[in-house]
């Protein structure tokens, strides 16, 4: 059983190997898993969480949640999505989501920057 | 031009959201006051992190996937999944003197149900100490008002003073007792209307203790009229690790708002071991590779830069001052342990009490030969030097000299005398506590004991004597006192008329 220090290391590897131009390589990822899940090296299930791990927290660095009161007309929510990848690049992926308990606004999260101009926040942030 | 600016006015405001940015993150693990948080990618050391329900945290650890956050307060209600935001601040604590006479926590919040604080400054935990210029020599006295201290190894403002020794061997009461003699001298200050006359401020940082023992401190800095003068901080044993180990960081950051306005401030830890476990217990549960006794590695540097925040400012800087007296639990008088020789070697001098001593009914049970002031003596006044210079070899010389005696050998006269007067010397910095004594009463004393008007009164009988003495010093003679303490030494003129005083007070004492 390979130690999960050892596993953690390996695992940084693969991922890094996984990596083209800074960014995530699907297919890389796909090779690395299967040959990994074919030839079972020592420690192979340590190993594979770890990357999974990795891969989820690159994913949703990548990752746009799109937040809004009430649902966005087509021609807003392809401005805005054109804003994201204009300032962000464009290997992200989107997600959008009505929330009335917003009140009104939007709140978009790319990765982990949240830009929140919904009713609801403005009115936690008054002093109490 | 003003419609030029007018139209960059204009597209600043268009330019301008109203959306908050904030960098999230979400709790992946949380427990024993630690939580590990995913995300967080802008996160900076050491800043205040917000959970939901208004619990804080502070980002400790930053690594490559996650952020360790130590949580300060009940963090019953956090649970995996919950975003996390940054705040963009550090943390920080309220400063100043609407905190004098109050009980706070770690986070600057009131526990003695006497109300809010009015307090408008914050001053940030962690802070840089203040550099080389800025910083003056140590010349001024801190009496501590124990008569063994103020003659042997005394403390001047600006100076770190480490209080060390055994369980119940006495460390608190000496740092109380200082404590208290600075509410009587400001007190006494105060009135005298004299314009120079600088207060000393003392904070109490209570780490780990028993809420009882501190109850008890706080009843008795009550009782002796010191409380006015004096901020307690308390993160007591019942308290999370990250206000043990944070709190004697506050009590420096109210410290140093007294000495950054020119101001003068007593600060006691009691006490750094407490804290240093504390810390080792934070850095355990985040992972950081252990060291000797299981420490982190930065333990040194954790006590250091505490340390270092105690200083003498300049003229220029506002000339005030934070003398520290941090304490330093021992395990069955061990000081070559880890944390202790740490402390020794950061502060200026340690006061060594030891459990021997204080069975045999010497109290402060004060080790003269292992305790030292590197700076202090350079802070005592004329007259102190004058009656004490000597004291301490007296004592050394009497120590040895005791131990041959012990053989049962027999001694020539000077040795017999030398013996005689270290017994009485001993005998004489026998102190009760929470009874400090003005500079002025310590200097006649010692006077006395140097002119030999005790060696030929009875060992047994030397408090007595003291007592009366100072009763008669106090009644009858109180001019000489005032001369004492105003001329701040004994010249010709001053020594003789103090002999005299002996010489009338010896007539009638029996």
């Amino acid at each position: 059983m390979k130690s999960p220090r050892e596993a953690r290391k390996t695992a940084r590897s693969l991922f890094r190997a996984c990596l083209s131009g800074g960014r995530l390589d699907a297919t890389r990822v796909r090779t690395v898993t299967d040959t990994i899940a074919t030839e079972k090296p020592r420690g192979y299930l340590a190993i594979l969480q770890v990357l999974s791990r990795l891969v989820r927290l690159e994913l949703e660095r990548r990752h746009v949640v799109i937040e809004s009161a009430a649902p966005l007309a087509e021609s807003e929510m392809k401005n805005l999505r054109a804003d994201i990848i204009r300032t962000h690049g464009d290997d992200l992926t989107f997600d959008t989501t009505v929330r009335p308990d917003l009140i009104g606004g939007l709140r978009v999260r790319v990765g982990s920057d949240v830009w929140d101009g919904s009713v609801r926040a403005r009115l936690e942030a008054l002093p109490v | 031009m003003s419609t030029l600016v007018q139209e960059i006015e204009s597209k600043i405001k268009g330019l301008q959201s109203g959306a908050a940015h904030t960098n999230t993150g979400r709790v992946r693990e949380v427990g024993d006051g630690i939580a590990r948080v995913e995300g967080l990618s802008n996160v900076m050391l050491n800043e205040m992190v917000e959970f939901p329900g208004g619990v804080f945290g502070l980002a400790l650890n930053l690594e490559e996937n996650e952020v360790g956050v130590v949580l300060l307060g009940s963090y019953g209600s956090i649970k995996e999944g919950d975003e996390v935001k940054t705040t963009g601040k550090l943390l920080s604590i309220p400063v100043g003197k609407a905190l004098l006479g109050r009980v706070v926590n770690t986070l600057g919040e009131p526990i003695d149900g006497k109300g809010p604080i009015a307090a408008t400054t914050y001053y940030p935990l962690e802070k840089i100490a203040p550099g080389i210029i800025k910083r003056r020599p140590v010349t001024q006295p801190v009496q501590t008002g124990i008569m063994a201290i103020d003659a042997m190894i005394p403390i001047g403002r600006g100076q770190r003073e480490l209080i060390i020794g055994d369980r119940a061997t006495g460390k608190t009461t000496v740092a109380i007792d200082s404590i208290i003699s600075q509410g009587r001298l400001n007190k006494q200050g105060e009135a005298s209307g004299d314009k120079d006359f600088r207060p000393l401020y003392s904070i109490y940082v209570a780490v780990g203790q028993k809420n009882a023992n501190v109850a008890r401190v706080i009843s008795t800095l009550e009782k002796e009229g010191a409380m006015p003068y004096t901020i307690v901080v308390v993160a007591s044993a019942s308290d999370d690790a990250a206000s043990q180990y944070l709190a004697p960081f506050a009590g420096a950051a109210i410290g140093e708002w007294f000495m950054d306005n020119g101001m003068d401030a007593l600060i006691v830890f009691d006490d750094l071991s407490k804290q240093a476990v504390a810390y080792r217990q934070i850095s355990l549960l985040l992972k950081r590779p252990s060291g000797r006794e299981a420490y982190p590695g930065d333990v040194f540097y954790l006590h250091s830069r505490l340390l270092e925040r105690s200083a003498r400012l300049s003229e220029e800087a506002g000339g005030g001052s934070l003398t520290a007296l941090p304490i330093i639990e021992t395990q069955s008088g061990d000081v070559s342990a880890y944390i202790p020789t740490n402390v020794i070697s950061i502060t200026d001098g340690q006061i060594y009490l030891e459990g021997d001593l204080f069975y045999q009914g010497i109290r402060p049970a004060i080790n003269v030969g292992l305790s030292v002031s590197r700076v202090g003596s350079a802070a005592q006044i004329k007259a102190m030097k004058q009656v004490a210079g000597k004291i301490k070899g007296e004592l050394a010389q009497f120590r040895e000299m005791a131990a041959f005696a012990q053989f049962g050998s027999d001694l020539d006269d000077k040795t017999k005398g030398l013996i005689e007067r270290g017994r009485r010397i001993v005998d004489l910095f026998k102190q009760q506590q929470y009874q400090p004594l003005p500079v002025e009463m310590q200097a006649a004393v010692l006077y006395a004991m140097q002119q030999g008007c005790m060696d030929k009164i009875e060992v047994d009988k030397i408090k007595d004597y003291q007592a009366k003495l100072q009763e008669f010093l106090e009644t009858r003679k109180a001019p000489l006192l005032d001369a004492i303490r105003t001329k701040k030494a004994i010249d010709d003129a001053l020594g003789a008329e103090l002999k005299a005083a002996f010489d009338e007070f010896g007539q009638f004492y029996k």
